[in-house]
């Protein structure tokens, strides 16, 4: 979806500090001459294909469909790229865009620690420096994440302010790319922050909704009915359903994040229920969820990447347009949308993607077994493992845990 | 000219070089930041940055960042803010406030509104580190009919053509950034200044103040003759988490020698 200018509708632009302008607008240069260019186009779907082995299938859900009784439910199995997420799309796009520019070194937030690990992947693959900010807190609950990322060459620095998550992370990476703007590019993990930046990764998980649209021709002969995607800061939603945006009779539907309720610093709703209100922070407007003030507020959610206090201004102003129906899917509701995936299909959701599967479950029934319904499944779950057997209170995990330790203190 | 850059070249008559000093209100507490407004006031610094803290600073560095989230706890409202102002601007005609905060607090609080609020709580002029130039329209026509400056920010990474049209905007004085980053210590790799101020007094006949990392007499002296104003602020922070209020009394007495 082409900007204007930056802008969609009132939201997007690019909000920074003067220091930045230079770089930010070499950057926009770089991306619109890339971004037309057949053999830099074809040199990312090439590595998409031959690094991270797309295309992702479709995968019918005979089981689901025939229990729910309502429409046919396909899965966009973008857990099956490489690193088990759509986020590999976004580093490998941006990866060679680096490339391209001559520089050396990628600075990436991360909350959940999905993009800090797919950045530090395309970084040993290109052969750039990388630095992940990531909160102190996210940190701690996603060591495994930190694990691979320093396995891989990359240097985590732990985030201490704020509330030590992927808000903070992202402030400090524009405090990064602030001391070397000209030598590091900023690989921001989703469809937000200043211009270029929404297009650009909207544009590079792009290949999510029009390999659906082939594929959906190719299996059943026609366009889906409806698309699902979870959306946090906006990127697998906007992969899979920009490319559907003018075919009127595609629905297409966002799920939020509901946490634990709709109390303030409980979920993260920024797109329905009146809970989210326009603002311009970290580098670009959006909706955010702020007080009266206008400071950012707390967030929840049982899936990190979720877990984000502003969304892709593009989400923000489809779902203003009405073109995206925004709906939001509890902790609860998801965890049991969780279980029922597995226990139907054998697949294995992020939790992430399990809002997007809970927000169809609720929906489906309605519909006529004519009707096709794709759920985005943006990552896969077995990798958090420990988030997963948390949120499930698996009752063996913790006793594997202790026994595991007193294995290791006694080699 | 405006009433801001008359104020900075009469009272530069006086002085070879002006102070700024920067305070985030509502840190430690609210009434704490006025005391230590009021100190700085009394010390004679022409002018007085006042910090309205923001969740995210994206441009600070760990000093004011701290003191940002910590004064947040104290929940400050834009509101209560300017009403401290005009009393400080009333008890203290002799110097002048800036307001000094991030894009959304201002834009929440209604960025065509605040000019004339401002104004009227005898506030001189605003630093908003994340509005760009080029997406100021609204605020600046209603600056100017407030008869407040929007201050503009060069860095040593802006182009000249880029120079050339912000000095070309500018009215009251431009606050030049010293060095790449953000506020607060550098990591000793500080750039000469004195072919970047060159530079930009080629553009424009505005006063230039200098901030970014300059915390001693040492580094004030260094400007004297290239610049008008220099700015503290994490220096000042510091000075007051090491020693309060006194401490950064002796620090600013110190600054012109």
């Amino acid at each position: 979806m082409k900007s204007d200018q930056g802008f969609f509708g009132r939201f997007g632009g690019s909000y920074i500090p003067e220091i930045l302008h230079a770089s930010q607008r070499e950057l926009v240069a770089a991306w619109e001459e890339a971004s037309v260019d057949a053999d830099f186009l074809a040199l990312v779907d090439r590595e998409m294909q031959q690094y991270s082995g797309r295309p992702t299938p479709l995968t019918p859900c005979p089981n689901l469909s025939r229990t729910l009784g309502g429409a046919q439910v396909y899965l966009k199995r973008e857990d099956l790229n490489h690193s088990g997420a759509h986020k590999m799309n976004n580093v490998i796009g941006q990866g060679l865009l680096v490339k391209r520019m001559g520089k050396k070194r990628i600075i990436a937030e991360t909350g959940a620690g999905q993009h800090g690990v797919a950045s530090a992947l395309i970084a040993a693959r290109l052969g750039l420096d990388c630095t992940v900010y990531m909160g102190a807190r996210d940190i701690e609950r996603q060591y495994p994440n930190v694990f691979w990322m320093k396995q891989l060459g990359a240097t985590v620095v732990p985030v201490t302010s704020g509330a030590q998550t992927l808000r903070d992370a992202l402030d400090e990476a524009l405090r990064d790319w602030s001391s070397d703007p000209s030598g590091s590019h900023y690989l921001i993990g989703t469809a937000c922050g200043p211009a270029p930046y929404p297009e650009m990764v909207a544009q590079f998980q792009s290949v999510i909704g029009r390999e659906v649209r082939t594929q959906s021709l190719e299996q059943f002969g026609a366009l889906p009915d409806r698309i699902y995607a979870c959306v946090g800061g906006g990127s697998n939603a906007a992969g899979i359903l920009l490319p559907f945006v003018d075919d009127a009779a595609v629905e297409l539907v966002g799920i939020e994040a509901g946490g634990r309720g709709q109390a303030p610093g409980e979920h993260s709703i920024r797109l329905s229920d009146g809970l989210g209100s326009p603002g311009i922070a970290q580098g670009f407007a959006t909706m955010f969820l702020q007080d009266d003030q206008g400071q950012l507020m707390e967030t929840h959610s049982v899936a990190a990447g979720l877990d984000y206090v502003g969304v892709s201004p593009i989400l923000a102003h489809l779902a203003e347009t009405g073109r995206v129906r925004m709906s939001a899917a509890g902790d609860d509701e998801t965890l049991s949308a969780f279980r029922t995936l597995l226990r139907h299909e054998g697949v294995i959701p992020a939790l992430e993607s399990a809002h997007a599967v809970a927000g169809a479950l609720r929906e489906i029934p309605k519909l006529s077994p004519e009707q096709r319904v794709v759920i985005n499944i943006s990552g896969r779950g077995d990798k958090d493992i420990f988030n997963v057997a948390s949120a499930l209170q698996d009752p063996e995990f913790n006793g594997f845990l202790q026994r595991y330790l007193e294995r290791e203190a006694q080699a | 000219m405006s009433a801001l850059q008359h104020f900075i070249e009469t009272r530069r008559k006086d002085s070879e070089i002006l102070l700024m000093t920067h305070v985030v209100y509502g840190y430690p507490t609210v009434d704490e930041s006025l005391a230590l407004m009021r100190d700085l006031l009394d010390t004679g610094v022409e002018l007085l940055e006042v910090q309205f803290p923001f969740s995210d600073p994206s441009a600070d560095g760990p000093s004011i960042l701290n003191a940002c989230h910590e004064a947040l706890e104290n929940k400050p409202t834009l509101s209560a803010c300017l009403e401290d102002m005009a009393k400080l601007s009333r008890d203290y005609p002799d110097s002048r406030i800036l307001l000094m905060s991030y894009l959304n607090p201002f834009y929440r609080y209604g960025l065509e509104r605040l000019p004339k609020d401002a104004a009227q709580s005898g506030i001189s002029g605003f630093i908003v580190p994340d509005l760009p130039l080029e997406l100021a329209g609204a605020f600046r026509s209603a600056c100017n009919d407030a008869d407040v400056e929007p201050v503009w920010m060069l860095t040593p990474e802006t182009p000249a053509s880029r120079m050339q049209d912000i000095c070309a905007a500018a009215t009251g004085l431009l606050y030049c950034v010293s060095r790449r980053g953000v506020t607060g210590k550098s990591d000793g790799n500080a750039q000469p200044l004195d072919d970047y101020l060159a530079g930009i007094r080629t553009y424009t006949d505005l006063p230039l103040a200098v901030g970014f990392g300059i915390r001693d007499a040492a580094q004030v002296a260094a400007l004297t003759g290239k610049a008008d104003i220099a700015i503290l602020g994490s220096g000042i922070l510091d000075a007051f988490n090491a020693g309060g209020r006194a401490a950064v009394r002796d620090l600013v007495q110190s600054l012109r020698g």
